[in-house]
């Protein structure tokens, strides 16, 4: 009887999509750096906020790549290469490894903000993620 | 061998002088030289390549046609002399050439020639391709410069074809007129009007049919491909060979852009631009060390020296040894590939500037940039 709860047990995990164990992986590393609550409001506020990117002198956001719809691909505003939805229920392939995700804040953090985010915007911007 | 006619032109009446293979041969190879023509830029190979063989078969069974075909398709009923084809020719500035009831012997000389140039044309196709795209019969036949050499040869002697098709043009114009007949209707009804005792043409219309049939076939067979294909699977008519991979190079260097093969740079520009990855065209890449010394030997590895395709090859004959340019669309091949193309495709969303290598050529993930495998988007 046992073994048969722990079967149901694992068959009821299976559907749990990767990135959720990757996300909660680099929020968890957040948190004990700041300690503070998640937001997805925030984070969404933030994906379409504007800066002036000092090179350029062009308006950016997190938009400009990734649309302003998590559910629809964008593209790449310098090479037109389509980049898959961020939304974690549009895109399997999303969110499923720390490094990566680390990876591209930093990148698109200084492309866009011209600074790295902190780990509340960073975390605050996973929620938003999984919450489309 | 075909004697004058005597130019009274009293009580002729119509016979067949063209059997129906014969038609068919002289029509077909009209359209396998027209189509051949247009379509000698590579975004079009596979038709090309159609036309070719297409007219390669068409001579072979000329020739044979020549000995079997009967009378006037019979080389012997036009095997002519240079001294007739002399004399005919004085003829035609006097004015007043003898009249042939088959081919005349300056008109003959036209065929000749035109059959010796198509199979030249054929070899030196059929070499141009084994060389330069390392497909065909003849793949891996020769290296890319010897391949280029016969495409070069290919193109003189389409050159020279076109020549003596213009001079066969002329000849028919001006003997139609000295006649005052149609030889070009007579060449599609296969009728000439002729006296009483002239040997009439069998149809042949057997052979014809299945002349016919071999075409259809051969047309559908060959492009069979289009039929099968879908929006999301187009039909490639060439599968390049497969080139070297790496999953860290993917995975890094293919996020923003299309992983831009190593083939296609050569090995200093890759060095360098690994060297210089936190400005990359303006971009900080922010790659650890041993990223990137991974990445960089797998790129220097299969740079274009090592002429892993015909880009590669032209890629780097085309950069002076003294430069060493960071991009792909600066390479003067590049560049001369692409100078037809206007600045409205170019800023057409689905293609969004240059580096989008992928939004025409359907190959471009895979590195091998095939003839026959680009298209414009509309
Ligand atoms: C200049 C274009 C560009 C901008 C602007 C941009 N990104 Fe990205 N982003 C990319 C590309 C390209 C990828 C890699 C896409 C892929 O893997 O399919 C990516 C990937 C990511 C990833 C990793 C996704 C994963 O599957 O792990 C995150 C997180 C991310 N971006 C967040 C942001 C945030 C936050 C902003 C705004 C601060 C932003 N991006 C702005 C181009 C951009
Ligand atoms: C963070 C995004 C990003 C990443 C990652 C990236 N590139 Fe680029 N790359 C660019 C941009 C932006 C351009 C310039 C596009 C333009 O101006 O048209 C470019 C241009 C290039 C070009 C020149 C294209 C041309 O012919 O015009 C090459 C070659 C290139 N990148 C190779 C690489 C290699 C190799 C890597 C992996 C080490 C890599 N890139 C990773 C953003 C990136
Ligand atoms: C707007 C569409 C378009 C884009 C984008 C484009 N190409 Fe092309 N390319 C073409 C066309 C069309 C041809 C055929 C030119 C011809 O020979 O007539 C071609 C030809 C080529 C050839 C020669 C192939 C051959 O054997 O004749 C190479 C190599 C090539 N392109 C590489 C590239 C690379 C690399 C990129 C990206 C950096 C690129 N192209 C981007 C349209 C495009």
């Amino acid at each position: 009887m046992k073994i048969f709860t722990v079967v149901l047990l694992c068959i009821a995990a299976l559907p749990a999509q990767a990135s959720e164990t990757a996300i909660t992986q680099v929020q968890d590393s957040y948190r004990t750096e700041e300690g503070s609550a998640f937001a997805a409001t925030r984070g969404k506020s933030m994906w379409t906020q504007s800066f002036i990117q000092k090179k350029s002198g062009k308006q950016v956001s997190c938009a400009t790549c990734h649309t302003a719809d998590l559910k629809r691909a964008g593209s790449h505003i310098r090479t037109g290469k389509t980049i898959g939805p961020m939304a974690t229920t549009a895109n399997e392939e999303r969110f499923n490894d720390p490094a990566k995700i680390e990876k591209w804040f930093l990148r698109n953090c200084k492309w866009t903000l011209g600074r790295e985010c902190t780990a509340q915007e960073k975390g605050d911007f996973l929620s938003y993620f999984q919450s489309e | 061998m075909a004697q004058p006619q005597a130019q009274n032109n009293n009580r002729q009446t119509p016979i067949r002088i063209w059997n129906i293979p014969v038609r068919l041969f002289h029509w077909t190879l009209v359209g396998c030289f027209i189509t051949a023509w247009l379509t000698r830029d590579n975004r079009y190979l596979d038709i090309h390549l159609f036309a070719g063989y297409l007219m390669a078969g068409l001579i072979v069974f000329r020739i044979l046609w020549g000995v079997i075909g009967g009378p006037y398709a019979s080389f012997r009923d036009f095997a002519f002399g240079w001294h007739e084809v002399w004399l005919y020719l004085k003829g035609v500035l006097n004015r007043r050439p003898p009249r042939f009831l088959g081919h005349n012997p300056a008109g003959s000389w036209a065929i000749y020639l035109l059959l010796t140039l198509g199979v030249l044309i054929v070899i030196t196709g059929l070499l141009g391709l084994g060389g330069e795209e390392q497909q065909g019969p003849l793949a891996g036949w020769l290296n890319y410069p010897q391949g280029k050499l016969a495409q070069d040869l290919h193109e003189l002697l389409a050159w020279l074809m076109l020549g003596v098709v213009g001079t066969h043009l002329i000849g028919v114009l001006v003997e139609s007129l000295l006649h005052k007949e149609n030889l070009v209707s007579a060449m599609l009804t296969g009728y000439k009007p002729a006296p009483a005792n002239a040997v009439s043409a069998a149809s042949q219309w057997k052979t014809g049919i299945a002349m016919a049939i071999i075409i259809l076939a051969g047309g559908l067979i060959w492009f069979q491909g289009y039929l099968t294909a879908t929006a999301n699977q187009p039909y490639r008519p060439f599968i390049g060979p497969e080139l070297p991979d790496n999953a860290l190079w993917r995975e890094e260097c293919g996020a923003c852009h299309l992983a831009f093969h190593p083939s296609l740079l050569p090995a200093r520009s890759w060095r360098t631009m690994m060297e210089e990855q936190a400005s990359h065209f303006g971009e900080d890449l922010f790659l650890e060390p041993d990223t990137v010394a991974e990445i960089k030997t797998f790129l220097v590895k299969n740079a274009a020296e090592q002429e892993l395709t015909e880009a590669a090859w032209k890629i780097n004959q085309s950069i002076p040894k003294s430069k060493t340019l960071l991009r792909i669309t600066e390479a003067p091949y590049w560049l001369k590939k692409h100078r037809d193309i206007s600045d409205a495709i170019w800023q057409n969303p689905k293609v969004n500037g240059k580096v989008n290598c992928a939004a025409c050529h359907l190959d471009a993930e895979m590195g091998t940039f095939e003839d026959a495998a680009m298209r414009l988007p509309d």
